[in-house]
């Protein structure tokens, strides 16, 4: 579907898409020579399913924007890219100082922000509500005593449940978009939400425990019948190995993770990359951090 | 601020049929407050609701996205934090271009904003 559309459509289209999804990258002129059809400005969104709707004119420059846009996917929320009128991608600085006319395009995913899933309001759980809207994740906070579930403990939060917690897991909106974490007071209830949660297709679920006690619970779920995979998908014992002790230590160790899950990395020191990898034959280098 | 609330301020003032200005940090080089892609609406009142960086870098823009609910030019501000200026604190020592247009109400027929460039 193409067409013209008024600044209301556009306005609606992004909201949409920053509220509930699915996600759109939004293809903004910001600068345009005065010959070019498209003025600083215009807009074309490029919907999850590839759909383009709206125009910045056509031609091989139009062609160029859509597969940018396309590319953009979900790794990077914003980018500003430089194009020549033909469609030629300009960029390095020299490529901009030698390209007689610019078009430089804002690009930008529109999405709603990943969710951050935090079953037990205790100490880990505040630091990472804390830490987890510092990266710009949507907070929800679930425990079952009042003075845990809190807004004034969780003044970041987008949700402070209190209520059962398996029940109130089992009623929260789960997809993969969602980043669920299991920090209660105790095993029992993590096992508990646990299992409302494993299966359901969260991006990460991860729970706090040891290794002898989390290998356990583990092994109740399988028995119980969940699938394999899943219950071996689980994040446990939660978190990269960084000698975390104090409960911000141990949500920054959570969170270290889950960054990884969603960005890819090789969660080695960046100073230890050029070393592995002189080290080991070339097939069995550790991938490259960027 | 997360940028549905910005969204949602925009929508909430074209469908009360009223101008308003989306600003956009569209560039940035060296420490910058904001990251590309942050947000700021500004009402025709004045008001606004989410941020670009605070400071002067938004008053400055906040003066172009008067201008622009005004004339409905679009703008590229270039906010320089890199000088300091007499009793304030840049310390960001920056630089970022900031996109600021205007969303106008109702369907202009004539294709995304074009009504907005007489």
């Amino acid at each position: 579907m193409t067409g013209p559309l008024s600044g209301s459509d556009i306005a609606a289209e992004l909201l949409r898409a920053s509220e509930s999804g699915p996600p759109v990258v939004s293809c903004t002129v910001i600068t345009a020579p005065a010959a070019l059809a498209a003025r600083p400005g215009d807009k074309l969104l490029v919907r999850a399913g590839g759909a383009v709707v709206g125009s910045l004119g056509g031609g091989a420059l139009e062609t160029a924007i859509v597969a940018a846009a396309r590319a953009v996917g979900g790794r990077r929320e914003a980018l500003t890219l430089a194009f020549a009128p033909d469609g030629r991608r300009l960029s390095g600085r020299r490529a901009l100082a030698e390209a007689g006319e610019v078009v430089e395009i804002l690009l930008e995913v529109v999405a709603p922000p990943s969710v951050l899933l935090i079953v037990g309001g205790g100490h880990v759980g505040r630091a990472l509500g804390e830490m987890g809207a510092l990266l710009g994740m949507s907070v929800a906070v679930i425990d079952d005593r009042e003075e845990y579930a809190s807004v004034d403990r969780f003044p970041f939060a987008d949700r402070v449940i209190c209520g059962d917690i398996a029940a109130e897991v089992a009623r929260f909106p789960v997809d993969a978009n969602t980043y669920a974490v299991m920090v209660s007071r105790g095993h029992k209830q993590d096992e508990a939400s646990l299992r409302r949660v494993v299966g359901r297709g969260a991006a990460y679920v991860g729970m706090i425990g040891s290794k002898r006690r989390t290998r356990t619970v583990l092994e109740h779920l399988r028995r119980e019948g969940f699938d394999g995979e899943a219950v071996a998908s689980v994040f446990t014992p939660i978190g990269l190995d960084i000698g975390a002790e104090t409960p911000e230590e141990i949500a920054l160790a959570i969170l270290s993770e889950i960054v990884l899950v969603r960005r890819g990395g090789s969660a080695l020191p960046l100073s230890e990359h050029g070393r592995t990898r002189t080290r080991l034959p070339d097939g069995d280098a550790p991938p490259a951090g960027r | 601020m997360p940028a549905d609330e910005v969204y949602r301020s925009v929508s909430d003032a074209l469908a009360a049929t009223q101008r308003v200005v989306l600003a956009t940090v569209a560039h940035t080089r060296g420490s910058t407050p904001r990251r590309v892609g942050a947000k700021m609406a500004v009402r025709q009142d004045g008001s606004f609701v989410g941020t670009i960086g605070g400071g002067c870098g938004e008053a400055e823009v906040w003066q172009e996205a008067m201008a622009t609910l005004e004339d409905g030019q679009p703008r590229v501000v270039t906010v320089d934090l890199t000088e300091p200026t007499e009793g304030e604190d840049k310390i960001c020592g920056g630089i970022m271009r900031v996109f600021v247009e205007r969303f106008e109400p109702g369907d202009s027929g004539d294709g995304p904003l074009r009504d907005t460039l007489t």
